[in-house]
């Protein structure tokens, strides 16, 4: 299956560059499975052409995805969902998932003049308090 | 030959007015770039100097490896131009009009005129001078792309386009550059259109291209640091605009390197650290 382009979407005006949105819309569509292993994303052409973005985000987007091992070519068809690796690899991509609110929360604890060991203390309370 | 575009010590003034002063700057092939500044900047200025219909004051310019403003015909008709108006030629119909300018070209991509023409719905047979301005800017467009250009200068072109209108343009050049490597330079004050299609951006301002960059990059790099002044200055950050606050504090707005970003960010407290849109950026680079 290819996903259509239109399932993602564009917001201008951000302080997140576009590229960097697809990379995490991607990623959410693999995590929550609305994307699988073998699924194919669209070509670099019809993203552009859809979006009427620049098609060098997007290959940009595709090599990091391809990098963290989320995304891989397949020969004649384009680029697909990689089946995932079990172990480390997903940790790893799992994490990345949660990096972008561990870095607001590492700013507005800044911005609150909290002492680092305090903030962590705090979170691994929170933590064990999940389990 | 690797740079399309290559402005060097360009200087224009009209009359005591000086528009360009000592510009210099180059454009790589297959970019896309955006030319932004204020109104008034020389944006339209630089475009019409660098197609040789603009006489310089000093400075060389050289376009696809040709001097201006002596180019040949044939590197011509490999550079397309969208003006950010054209009254001209308003007795013609769109016909008559891509009619007597495809006998410039060596190249005419006749199947992709119609295509246009039809999908964007310029009226073939009414005079030009009948037509709306949407209109008249689609089949400015419709014009501009008819010879396949290497380059392309476009104009403030998308500014009589409704968001639909402007969108299926965006798309249509899009397509051209991942067919054909198009470089294109695109001036416009519709930031959000910029950001999509642009890989960079450069900001012209007082006479010269004051930053030119990926625009991701910029993105992603750029920060608002607020804090006292004394906390700001220790930094020792070249900061692209600088404000003092009612409160007395200090901020910069300054393009940081990855040693830089975690200095900043991890410094507790003392300094404010924020993330800034390319409309912000447009902002306070061209202040």
């Amino acid at each position: 299956m290819t996903i259509d382009a239109r399932a993602f979407s564009i917001r201008v005006g951000a302080t997140e560059p576009i590229y960097r949105q697809l990379v995490d819309q991607t990623r959410r569509l693999i995590a929550s499975g609305q994307l699988t292993a073998g699924d194919l994303v669209p070509s670099v052409r019809d993203m552009a052409a859809a979006l009427a973005i620049n098609p060098m985000t997007i290959s940009k987007a595709y090599s990091q995805l391809k990098a963290e091992g989320l995304l891989s070519q397949r020969r004649g068809l384009g680029m697909a969902v990689a089946v995932p690796e079990a172990g480390a690899g997903t940790l790893a991509a799992r994490l990345e998932l949660l990096k972008p609110a561990l870095e607001r929360a590492a700013q507005e604890s800044a911005q609150l003049e909290l002492p680092p060991d305090t903030v962590i203390t705090a979170f691994k309370r929170i933590l064990k308090g999940r389990k | 030959m690797n740079d399309v575009v290559k402005l060097a010590g360009v200087s224009k003034a009209f009359g005591k007015h000086m528009v360009l002063n000592g510009l210099s700057w180059t454009v790589e092939r297959g970019k896309v770039i955006g030319l932004v500044g204020r109104n008034g900047a020389g944006k339209s200025t630089l475009l019409l100097c660098a197609l040789g219909i603009y006489e310089t004051d000093a400075g060389s310019i050289q376009m696809l490896g040709d001097r201006v403003p002596e180019l040949s015909d044939a590197t011509r008709a490999r550079i397309g131009y969208v003006p950010q108006s054209s009254d001209l030629f308003g007795w013609l119909t769109a016909d008559q009009l891509l009619d007597y300018f495809r006998a410039f070209y060596p190249r005419w991509n006749d199947v992709k005129v119609r295509a246009l023409l039809n999908r964007w719905g310029v009226p073939r047979d009414r005079v030009i001078s009948k037509l709306s301005g949407g209109e008249k800017q689609r089949l400015s467009i419709i014009r501009a792309l008819a010879h396949e250009p290497e380059l392309l200068l476009l104009d403030e072109p998308v500014s009589g386009l409704d968001p639909a209108g402007r969108r299926d343009f965006l798309s249509e050049l899009m397509s051209d550059v991942v067919d054909r490597e198009t470089t294109i330079l695109f001036s416009t004050h519709i930031l959000s259109d910029l950001e999509r299609v642009a890989a960079d951006v450069a900001f012209l301002k007082d006479g010269a291209i004051r930053l030119h960059g990926q625009l991701d990059e910029l993105i992603e790099t750029c920060r608002r640091i607020t804090g006292d002044k004394h906390s700001i200055d220790a930094l020792g950050i070249q900061a692209l605009s600088r404000e003092e606050n009612v409160n007395g504090t200090v901020s910069i707005v300054a393009r940081l390197d990855d040693r830089h970003l975690r200095s900043v960010e991890t410094r507790n407290g003392a300094l404010r650290v924020d993330r800034i849109a390319f409309e912000e950026l447009f902002e306070e680079v061209t202040r």
